[in-house]
């Protein structure tokens, strides 16, 4: 802590060089960042892939100035305090320090994805960006890898979020559909307010919402708190849950086309404000109380997108900056709680203010800007917010009083709970760094009290983009009677209510908290969950139970298909018998191997000689590409088949000798499976045969084009120029395929 | 293993390498590329593999254990060919010399971008199957066999 007595040592941040890299990285995109919102922004706009339609568009406006820095501005801050937090972390998990090599390359790649999420302004790029940021935070979430609940968590989190990305990924690709363009300026323009539109946004919604960690499907977040403070503070205020209200924001042009995808909005943001805030009413330990205020505070942007509008736009703007100080403050301060006297349940908790007086003072102002008291930031975010309720009717303004009362309440009981009262567990000295970050924050959000031209300006710029037009934001502080005040001192006055009544609101919260355990959607995940794994292994057991099965799960789906193809094609030109030239004659020869090569493959008892044979099989088709002019197939077929028979060889010679008696009633119906594969195999290959297609366009073409490429072998000249992207993927697949094969097989060591 | 295989195969490694540079360096001219080169030196030191074990054909030729590097910096190789016309404002995959251009040639061996995109494929492969013949060798024959 601040006054370190003599048992401590203000320890150097472990782990350090990688941490205070990381540190400086922030700092720097934050300073960028800055720069360039202050310059007016800039655009990279590159067609890296035209023929798909896919770009690399970012936009540095300002909706992405806003999120960039505070991804980046809020990252250098919990960087910082993760540099202090993570050495103690593991020495308290009895891991090494090395570990923590394990950790800041995902944090800053974190940090870089949401940066970039930012700034996309093209929905392919969104989505990819926006997996980026579950991917990362899968392996943050699941850091203590020992711990069996830290890794249900990640998993959990990447399910859930990752799942409903697709719904992004569908809605994008309705959109492009319907409009020709991925590009999001593009689709403002085009954009009608019909129903494909109207699905399409509610599909990105869906992803947006469950990023955003949105009833129902807000299970995940708390579980998350599974992952280190430092993570927690980063995900909750700056990262993976902004993701989602940024993606809202950026789409919303398009969402405000349909009314009914707006409501849908307000309803779920509602809900999430009232369900979230009742449940953090009934936690006891101090990251689920703050778990669950997040949902709540993302219910409020969200319902403010719901409302939309200038007023709306504007409004979720300055409350997600001011959420984003305060949250990460506030999970900062009970990090460093729990480090200090390493308890962290509210019940065991009390009374620290005088041991602990200047965390204790920097989060009474965080916590005074969450529950928007005047001279912080946050009594702006709330008159804002109260001016845009007001707008949308009676009922929105009822629930909006309702919704900042039961914030009051929340975070009252948690700063309340953890500073004052009958002291229950002695803390001990922390290091500064620990406690600094929490000033710093404290100090901007009161500075945003006095001073909140900057922050409206930000958000007024983000707001213009969200809302499609200049958007004036000018909050300031009204000494009179308007309807805000009298809204703001309303939920203040009913929040301390909440307080003086602690039984009651507890008995209520734990209610909806046993209600929402038994009925709730984290049950049915569990229930889903449960219920895929026993499905996935009996399919497995089924599949690898005997090597018949095993070919049948390949044979069977292909001879469907083969079977459907033969249905729905016109088979009048098929099964016709051509001529025999003398150049046909090495086929033939071929052919007749191949024949006695069959006969050995299935008569022989060994398996060696089966297996050769089988090869004979592979190498006569080389010689036929051979004969046939394809030189570079050929080859290929060759080298293939080698390694074929290598591997075959290597793992025959590994199984036991084989017992080849087979029981009476299998011999017989091998032998009909085998003939009724053969005929259709027949079939199949003689209706493909007959129809000689004449050669595509495209090959004459490339075969026109090979010279102008400076070659004189067609096929290579395709593999690396014209498809040369293909055989870029298709390499990849190969490098990909080593990485699983070193993870099976050697714990990841390549080597 | 018959003294025939076991005279020939450490001999076979420097004939496959050759072909594999001939085929690389007449790639783009005629029949073959980098996949094909990259599977031939492979399939030479798998056959050591096989008539030394993964053993002494380690220690014999202490180099494979760079194997896993080589895929990578192939990899690295064909995606820098590929991607860096698009520093330039050219879709990815645009070779230089471009159409109508004049090659600088060595013998045989054209100057093309391409061409290095060919040999970031043969060192991919090369080193991925590599890496494959020891992680199945050593499940075979035990970490230490």
């Amino acid at each position: 802590m601040c006054r370190p007595d003599g048992r401590t040592t203000v320890k150097p941040p472990g782990g350090g060089v990688l941490a205070w890299a990381a540190v400086t990285g922030a700092f720097a995109g934050f300073v960028v960042c800055l720069v360039g919102w202050l310059a007016g922004g800039g655009s990279v706009d590159v067609a890296w892939a035209p023929t798909l339609d896919l770009r690399l568009d970012l936009a540095l406006d300002g909706l992405g100035a806003l999120y960039a820095l505070l991804a980046t501005g809020i990252g250098t801050v919990v960087f910082a305090y993760g540099a202090a937090y993570l050495p103690l972390h593991l020495e308290h998990e009895e891991r090494p320090a090395t570990e923590g090599r394990r950790f800041w390359p995902w944090m800053t790649l974190f940090m870089v994805s949401m940066v970039g999420l930012a700034c996309s302004r093209d929905l392919i790029l969104l989505f990819v960006f926006f997996d980026l940021t579950a991917v990362a935070s899968y392996f943050l979430i699941g850091f203590d890898r020992n711990r069996r609940e830290a890794r249900g968590a990640a998993l959990m989190a990447l399910l859930v979020t990752g799942i409903s990305a697709v719904a992004l990924l569908l809605g994008a690709v309705l959109l492009y559909n319907a409009y020709g363009t991925f590009s999001l300026p593009e689709l403002f323009e085009r954009a009608r307010g019909d129903t494909t539109t109207a699905i399409a946004c509610a599909l990105i919604a869906v992803a947006a919402l469950a990023k955003s960690a949105q009833v129902p499907l807000h299970f995940w977040l708390p579980r998350a708190m599974a992952a280190p403070t430092p993570v927690s503070a980063y995900l909750h205020s700056a990262a993976m849950v902004a993701a989602g209200v940024l993606v809202l924001g950026r789409v919303h042009p398009l969402l405000a086309l349909s009314q009914a995808v707006l409501d849908g909005l307000l309803v779920v943001g509602l809900a999430s404000i009232v369900v979230g805030g009742l449940l953090a009413l009934a936690q006891d330990e101090l990251k689920q109380i703050l778990a669950h205020s997040t949902i709540s505070q993302y219910g409020y942007v969200v319902a403010l997108y719901g409302v939309g509008g200038a007023a709306g736009a504007g409004a979720a703007a300055l409350y997600v900056v001011t959420h984003a100080i305060a949250k990460s403050a506030l999970f900062m301060t009970a990090g460093a709680v729990t480090m200090a006297t390493e308890e962290s349940r509210l019940s065991h908790l009390g009374g620290l203010a005088r041991r602990m007086p200047v965390l204790a003072a920097a989060s009474a102002v965080a916590a005074a800007t969450l529950a928007a008291l005047p001279l912080t930031l946050g009594f702006f975010k709330d008159e804002l917010f109260f001016a845009a309720a007001r707008g949308r009717g009676t009922l929105v303004t009822v629930m909006a009083v309702v919704a900042a009362a039961l914030t009051f309440a929340y975070i009252g009981r948690f700063w309340f709970g953890l500073f004052t009262g009958r002291r229950r567990a002695d803390p001990h000295a922390i290091p500064v760094l620990l406690v600094a970050p929490v000033v710093l924050l404290a100090a901007i959000a009161l500075a945003g009290g006095f001073v909140v031209g900057p922050f409206a300006g930000l958000a007024g710029d983000a707001a213009a983009v969200t809302h499609g037009a200049a958007v004036d934001v000018s909050p300031a502080y009204h000494l009179d009677a308007r309807t805000e005040n009298v809204m703001a001192v309303a939920a203040w006055a009913l929040g301390a209510v909440f307080l003086l009544v602690p039984r009651a609101c507890a008995a209520v919260a734990g209610a909806v908290a046993r209600a929402g355990d038994t009925l709730g959607p984290r049950h049915w995940y569990g229930v889903a969950l449960r219920a895929l794994n026993v499905y996935s292994d009996r399919l497995h057991d089924a599949e690898v139970r005997d090597l018949r099965n095993s070919i049948a799960a390949v044979l069977v789906p292909t001879g469907v298909l083969t079977a459907l193809g033969f249905v729905f094609t016109p088979t009048e030109d098929s099964f016709s018998v051509g001529s025999v030239a003398l150049e046909d004659v090495p086929i033939i020869v071929l052919l007749v191997l191949c024949v006695a090569a069959s006969f050995t493959v299935v008569r022989d008892p060994g398996r060696l000689r089966p297996v050769l044979a089988l090869s004979v099989l592979g190498f006569a088709l080389a010689a036929v590409y051979a004969v046939a002019g394809a030189p570079d197939v050929a080859l290929v077929a060759v080298l293939v088949e080698t390694i074929f028979t290598l591997v075959f060889v290597g793992v025959f010679s590994r199984l036991p000798q084989p017992r080849r008696r087979v029981a009476e009633g299998r011999g017989r119906r091998n032998l009909m499976a085998g003939i009724v594969a053969g005929i259709a195999a027949f079939a199949a290959i003689w209706a493909t045969l007959s129809r000689t297609s004449p050669a595509s366009g495209d090959a004459a073409e490339q075969i026109a084009r090979a010279r102008d490429a400076h070659g004189g072998d067609v096929v290579t000249v395709i593999l690396a120029d014209f498809r040369g992207l293909d055989t870029m993927v298709e390499i990849t697949v190969l490098a990909v395929a080593v990485v699983g094969v070193a993870s099976l097989l050697s714990r990841g060591r390549s080597w | 293993m018959s003294i025939v295989l076991d005279v020939i195969a450490p001999r076979l490694l420097g004939p496959a390498v050759m072909v594999a540079a001939a085929i690389i360096v007449k790639g783009y001219t005629d029949v073959g590329d980098g996949f094909s080169a990259g599977v031939i030196v492979a399939l030479a030191i798998s056959l050591r593999y096989i008539t030394f074990g993964p053993r002494r054909a380690e220690l014999s030729l202490p180099i494979l254990r760079h194997a896993p590097v080589v895929a990578a910096g192939g990899l690295l190789l064909a995606l820098a060919v590929g991607f860096l016309p698009v520093v330039a404002g050219d879709p990815p995959f645009t070779h230089r010399p471009g159409p109508g251009e004049d090659v600088v040639k060595l013998g045989t061996l054209e100057l093309i971008s391409a061409v290095a995109f060919d040999i970031g494929v043969f060192l991919l492969v090369c080193g991925v199957l590599v890496t494959l013949v020891h992680q199945l060798a050593r499940l075979v024959e035990g970490p230490d066999g």
